[in-house]
């Protein structure tokens, strides 16, 4: 087969060829150096910085082979050493490595190097070294006049060690020792006592000793190197060198363990030696003698020589200097050798006397330290800081109190003037200085309010003002203190609760007895979900109209519904209504509430005179309600009764646009259904987890919306521009073929069901159920129609346009056209319009006032959101375009079935009871409504234009833009969307309650047919010819419609 | 049908297979069958004489679905390699591979012409694949699933699939619908009744359910078996007169498709996995564990 070339499958890599990999390859290797690193280590090349080939491999030439990246010549390897030429002798070359290197190995020789640094030349022998090396070079140049070698001591290094610079600059000189002069406070104390000292110190320094025993131990309880002073300095920096070892024992080994007596009768050793010339050292005397000859000239001066035959007791003097001695001067320094305490010597003995004292061995106890804990007193507080915060306009209050009060004025005799002062003043004091100012521009010219300007009764009215103030500040005073102070002064974690709105969790007691552990976890999250309610802070509690008048039980479960859910705090399982109500009715008349609710808290609102304030409380309390209470009353019961709603809910089915890939069509041997039209709008995508009663408002709507905007664009830019040229003629027409085109598919499909349900059951049942799938038929419908009508969006929002433009499309051209067509199809659009025309007619017919607050229960949370912005837009729409009012109410009400319709899940529950007389009203009811109901949709989408995403801007045109109607399409998914969930509660409680029945009796005849198979299945091929047959006519009949759908198609994208 | 009619004995053992079998599919007439498993290979068989015929050899991890044309020449394979293959039955060479899953897949079928696979993976996705290009691309992704794609089944106009999220969702292409069935529990296995009229799905909960394809309602549930974790096949007889389900401890359950009562059910396998498999014409049923052998059950 020819495919089957594409079907090996290659493992590992393939050899590549020496040839393939010359020319072309091996300069894209090249160029593609940047990218070697991406290579594997075995196809990177590596190259000098210019770019040349360093490694050639052992057969092509070697490393660095070749002119171009080697030393020599073009002709190789040339003789450096022989030239030739008689003139120019040859001259050895010193040839160094350096000469046979690239100059990128040179470099990276150079910087592998171990080199001396100038810079880190801490004590300068570096530096002494090579100018003594400079100056022997030089000498051996020329021949000096001075023969021999320089001493040493004239060579000087050329600079100071960066140590002594640094030193320098600190203020260091030559000589002195480098400790700070002032360190310590003892400092002081110790030259004063060291001063005492010298003044008394005899040359018989026992006696010394003797008399001065107080200043003594004084002195060496500071520490024996401190008794330094500056005069000493220059041998003062103290370097505490480990002793060397300088015996010829082994490591460790000491002669004088088994005979310390000989250690401390005076035998020679070094150390002891050492340490006795230390000691020595510190006499006055020696110490004299080692400061004259601390020069140049005599580094070797005071150094004392490790030799024998000096006995403990011996003093020190010039000839025992140590002539052999090393460089280091180890005598500057003193060392402390505590290793071998030695009970002769003075020191040591008092070391040990120390170390009794369990201080670290060479270390002693500071008698005071110089380190203090600083402490820092806390900052004062004011004597007249009160600890509570002052909010600003108790303050201002309290400013204003202060001013003085005018005089006492007797009113003007003109009670009219005194009135109107009186209450000018009034209002003043409550609104402030403002309205003073504007009523003082307004009224210029009036002279009765000339007292604001200082004339006529001005006295009077400041008086007026002044107590007024006093009043209206002395009742917000109380206010203000009655709300502060018990919070300030007793605010624990449980009135800060109460504040927010929380209320510890408690388990409800319902649910212990029957549900598991794990239950009671779930149970626990949801009434932690539940716990945080509106605060009550956020808004008064409405004035309960009494929506359910009529029926005192629901009144009472209403306002304590209510209650709930603005008062804050946990639900109880059973808020939604009494226990004896079935899950369906207690879900609904959540509903119900909720709705109701909602339009009272919006007429709430309404009232208030601050459009911006309300809008933002309503979006305060929008997101409030989406994000703290989802209905998790509902769920929480799932786990009791899991069966018995579980069945109720499920299988629960929904509809959603799907469009098959042409070829699919094609290789399945169908007529695609969508051929020739434009794409479909995004689907409401199906989710599983909003739960019949958990409208979880705040994920899918998300979801949904990146879902749309990943599917939108792209089909719409691919139809548009075929599209476009395409000319928007008698527009009406277009207007209905286009609704019924884009509700074909769903006709076709109910025919078929329908003439399957019909042709499928018993014919002893035949017609009972015929009548029943005829009752049944709305429910099923709309619930074909909620996704339909998420299709229809776009088609409504066409007819609005074209509603504004000033066609009008006749309602019963449409009704009876599509009577007259098909019956079922009929019947589909039917129930989608009386869907929409319910909800859009039940605010304003008096036929219930329950299926009212039903369909307004399919607003709960959409009319949270509400702006209070719809009239002013209604009113510069209908001024913009120039039409009467009407128009603007059309033109919403377009919008409204486009944002409406999609609500019509909610208001699928009511259908049933009145669908029968809305299909006589609905064309009417459906262009008769008022322009409050389209002030809703108005403030709905303004309310929604946060949610609006981008995708949705290409389905319109400029003009709806310039209505402001931006973000429709996108508030129009999002409205599906929110009341698809509503839909799909009410559409479980729907099946729960009614529908139980018909299906049990369905399945039985189901079982019926399937039981006397051979005939039945005689009954289907009958039936499928039935359908077939039908769909060819249906087929006809919409190619034929074809041309004249894909146009309306097409012009519904082009807006 | 009587429950004596019922499959019960076990006419042969169809050994070969050196890993558990993830599946096993008779082919139109019900006269061979082709069983696939963990041990990467397809083997098709005849399970009356319990004759292995062939070994299919491609795959590169366990082959987890398999179904064979109408007319028995192709076969269509789907595993954890995440690619469809698409086998010449005689020559037992493979075709094409589709490869665009982004996962292992679960289920694959034909089209009645063959023409088109239709897969279902676990990437939450059915696509469609087209059979009589070379293009390897899919020509339909179906992803508004929200978990994975368990089972997948087709008729003249649809695409049947149930998905762990607990749907099941026909599209139909006739009318360009999708129809969403919300079932609340994990969807294991669907299968299609014989007249086409009702959906047999096996849920995670331990029910079987059958449902009306028209109006999606649940007529019945059957309970009695096991089912919580594994992927199990049900099946409606010949008749459509019973339902039979495998359960978890090995055996195998018979219901009553109209009371849903269970009318017989008796151990087929000792170990602990039990799948049943179609029941073609010869009214004779498969199951197979996760132990090697099928077992072909005959009335």
């Amino acid at each position: 087969m020819d495919a089957d070339d594409d079907d090996f499958v290659f493992y590992g890599t393939p050899i590549e060829r020496e040839e393939e990999m010359t020319g072309r390859k091996k300069k894209a290797v090249a160029e593609a150096a940047g990218h070697l690193r991406s290579l594997p280590p075995w196809k990177q090349e590596v190259t000098d910085e210019e770019g040349r080939r360093r490694f050639h491999g052992a057969f092509t030439g070697g490393f660095s082979a070749g002119y171009y990246n080697s030393v020599g010549s073009k002709e190789g390897w040339t003789p450096q050493t022989f030239t030739s030429s008689r003139k120019n002798r040859a001259e050895m070359k010193q040839q160094s490595i350096l000469n046979f290197l690239d100059d990128d190995e040179r470099a990276e020789m150079e910087g592998n190097s171990l080199r001396t640094s100038l810079q880190f030349d801490t004590f300068g022998f570096t530096a002494t070294e090579l100018a003594r090396k400079e100056a022997e070079k030089e000498q051996q140049k020329r021949p000096s006049a001075i023969p021999g070698p320089v001493p040493d001591e004239i060579v000087l290094p050329a600079t100071d060690s960066i140590g002594v610079k640094l030193l320098l600059k600190m203020g260091w000189r030559h000589g002195h020792s480098i400790k700070d002069s002032r360190t310590n406070s003892l400092y002081d104390a110790r030259r004063e006592a060291r001063k005492a000292f010298l003044a008394l110190s005899t040359d018989d320094a026992r006696a010394l000793h003797a008399q001065s025993e107080p200043v003594k131990s004084h002195l060496e309880s500071v520490s024996e190197q401190s008794a330094e002073d500056d005069a000493y300095a220059s041998q003062s920096t103290p370097v505490y060198v480990l002793n060397p070892k300088q015996d010829l024992h082994g490591l460790g080994y000491d002669p004088f363990k088994q005979a310390p007596e000989f250690r401390g009768n005076g035998l020679f050793h070094f150390a002891e030696k050492k340490r006795l010339r230390v000691s020595g050292n510190r006499e006055p005397g020696n110490r004299k003698s080692n400061l004259n000859k601390d020069n140049l000239f005599s580094f070797k001066s005071g150094k004392a020589a490790p030799g024998f035959g000096i006995g403990a007791l011996e003093e020190l003097d010039a000839e025992d200097e140590d002539i052999y001695a090393s460089g280091l001067d180890f005598e500057e320094t003193y060392v402390q050798e505590v290793e071998e305490p030695s009970g002769m010597s003075r020191d040591s003995k008092q070391k040990l006397v120390k170390n009794e004292q369990g201080v670290l061995p060479g270390f002693k106890n500071a008698s005071n330290s110089d380190y203090q804990l600083e402490r820092f007193n806390p900052p004062v507080i004011p004597v007249d800081f009160k600890p509570y915060h002052k909010f600003c306009a108790p303050l201002e209050i309290e400013s204003k109190l202060a001013s003085p009060a005018p005089p006492e004025v007797p009113p003007p005799d003109d009670s009219n003037l005194r009135v109107l002062i009186e209450g000018i003043a009034t209002l003043v004091a409550r609104c402030g200085t403002l309205f003073e100012d504007l009523s003082r521009e307004k009224n210029k010219a009036n002279p009765l309010f000339c007292f604001l300007n200082g004339g006529n009764g001005h006295d009077y009215y400041t008086r007026k003002l002044w107590e007024e103030r006093q009043k209206h500040n002395g009742h917000r005073k109380l206010q203000v203190d009655m709300k502060l102070i018990p919070n300030v002064q007793k605010m624990t974690a449980e009135s800060r609760g109460k504040i927010l709105g929380e209320r510890p969790l408690e388990r409800s007691s319902t649910n212990s007895g029957s549900s598991a552990a794990p239950a009671d976890v779930i149970h626990l999250q949801f009434n932690l979900s539940d716990t945080f309610t509106i605060p009550a802070s956020l808004g008064d509690f409405p004035r309960v109209a009494k929506p359910f008048r009529d029926d005192p039980a629901k009144q009472e479960r209403f306002e304590l519904f209510l209650k709930e859910k603005y008062q804050g705090g946990l639900r109880s399982t059973d808020s939604g209504g009494a226990s004896n109500m079935s899950e369906s009715a207690r879900a609904r008349e959540r509903l119900d509430f909720e709705a109701a609710a909602e339009t009272i808290a919006k007429g709430e609102l309404n009232k208030e005179t601050e459009p911006h304030s309300s809008q933002q409380f309503r979006e305060i309390s929008a997101t409030a309600n989406m994000h703290f209470t989802p209905g998790g009353l509902e769920q929480v019961k799932i786990p009791e009764g899991e069966e018995l709603i579980m069945k109720k809910i499920y299988p629960k089915r929904e509809e959603f646009q799907w469009r098959p890939s042409p070829i699919l069509c094609k290789r399945f041997d169908i007529m695609d259904p969508y051929m020739g039209k434009p794409p479909p709008l995004p689907r409401v995508r199906g989710r599983i987890d909003s739960l019949i009663f958990t409208p979880d408002f705040v994920r899918p709507t998300k979801a949904e919306e990146t879902v749309a905007a990943n599917k939108n664009p792209l089909p719409v830019s691919q139809s548009e521009p075929q599209e476009i040229s395409e000319e928007m003629t008698s527009r009406e027409i277009e207007i209905e073929l286009k609704n019924t085109n884009v509700e074909r598919p769903v006709d076709l499909y109910k025919l078929c069901t329908f003439t399957e349900a019909i042709f499928s059951d018993d014919s002893d049942d035949e017609r009972e159920n015929s009548s029943l799938n005829e009752v049944e038929d709305p429910q099923k419908k709309t619930e074909v129609a909620n996704t339909t009508l998420n299709r229809l969006i776009a088609g409504d929002f066409l007819e609005s346009l074209g509603k504004e433009l000033g066609l009008e499309v006749p309602p019963d051209l449409s009704y009876s056209l599509n009577k007259a067509s098909t019956p079922p199809f009929q019947n589909e659009t039917e129930t989608i319009r009386t869907s929409k025309g319910d909800v859009n007619n039940f605010s304003f017919d008096e036929k219930s006032s329950s299926t009212h607050k039903a369909v307004i229960g399919t607003f709960r949370g959409q009319e949270t959101a509400y702006g209070k912005l719809s009239h002013p837009e209604i009113t510069r729409e209908a001024a913009s375009d120039g039409s009467e009012l009407a128009s603007g109410n059309k033109e919403s009400s377009g919008s409204k079935t486009a944002t409406g319709h999609s609500e019509n899940n909610s208001g699928k529950v009511k259908l049933e009871k009145i669908a029968p007389e809305d299909k006589k009203t609905k064309p009417y009811s459906r262009w008769s409504r008022s322009s409050t109901e389209s002030s809703e949709d108005e403030r709905r989408r303004h309310s929604r234009r946060h949610r609006s995403h981008s995708s949705s801007i290409p389905l319109e045109d400029e003009r709806s833009r310039k209505h402001s109607r931006r973000h429709q399409s996108g508030s129009c998914n999002s409205d599906s969307d929110y009341s698809d969930e509503h839909g799909s509660r009410s559409k479980g409680g729907k099946k729960g309650s009614s529908r139980r029945k018909s299906s049990r009796e369905h399945s039985k005849h189901h079982k019926h047919g399937s039981k006397d198979y051979p005939s039945k299945s005689s009954r289907h091929d009958t039936r499928r010819e039935h359908s077939e047959a039908k769909k060819e006519s249906r087929k006809s009949r919409d190619r034929g419609r074809e041309p004249v759908s894909s146009k309306a198609g097409s012009y519904k994208n082009n807006r | 049908m009587s429950g004596s009619e019922l499959p019960k004995k076990e006419v042969n053992v169809l050994r070969g297979h050196e890993g558990a079998v993830l599946a096993a599919r008779f082919n139109g007439d019900g006269n061979y069958c082709l069983t696939c498993g963990k041990d990467r290979t397809i083997r098709l068989w005849n399970p009356h004489r319990g004759i292995h015929i062939k070994t299919y050899k491609s795959h590169g991890r366990e082959v987890r679905d398999v179904h064979v044309t109408s007319d028995n020449s192709k076969l269509c394979s789907c595993g954890g390699d995440r690619q469809i293959f698409y086998w010449d039955v005689s020559t037992g060479r493979v075709i094409r591979k589709f490869r665009g899953h982004d996962s292992e897949v679960n289920a694959v079928k034909f089209n009645e012409y063959a023409s088109v696979l239709v897969s279902a993976g676990y990437d939450r996705s059915v696509r469609a694949w087209d059979c009589r290009s070379h293009s390897t691309e899919p020509i339909q992704v179906i992803d508004t699933f929200e978990d994975s794609v368990m089972s997948v089944s087709l008729t003249k106009t649809e695409i049947l699939a149930g998905s762990v999220d607990g749907t099941v969702r026909t599209f139909d292409i006739r009318i360009g619908r999708e129809i969403s069935d919300v079932l609340g529990q994990p969807v294991n296995c669907i299968s299609m009744s014989n007249d086409g009229n009702c959906l047999l799905v096996s849920c995670l909960d331990s029910t079987l359910r059958l449902l009306d394809r028209s109006t999606g309602e649940l007529l019945q549930e059957y309970k009695g078996h096991t089912c919580k974790s594994f992927k199990m096949d049900c099946c409606l007889t010949n008749t459509d007169a019973h339902v039979i389900g495998g359960s978890e401890d090995g055996s195998i359950f018979f219901w009553d498709l109209v009371d849903a009562s269970v009318v017989s059910s008796f151990q087929a396998h000792a170990s602990v996995l039990t799948l049943s498999s179609f029941s073609p014409k010869f009214s004779s049923f498969f199951s197979f564990s996760v132990s090697i052998s099928v077992s072909f059950q005959s009335p």
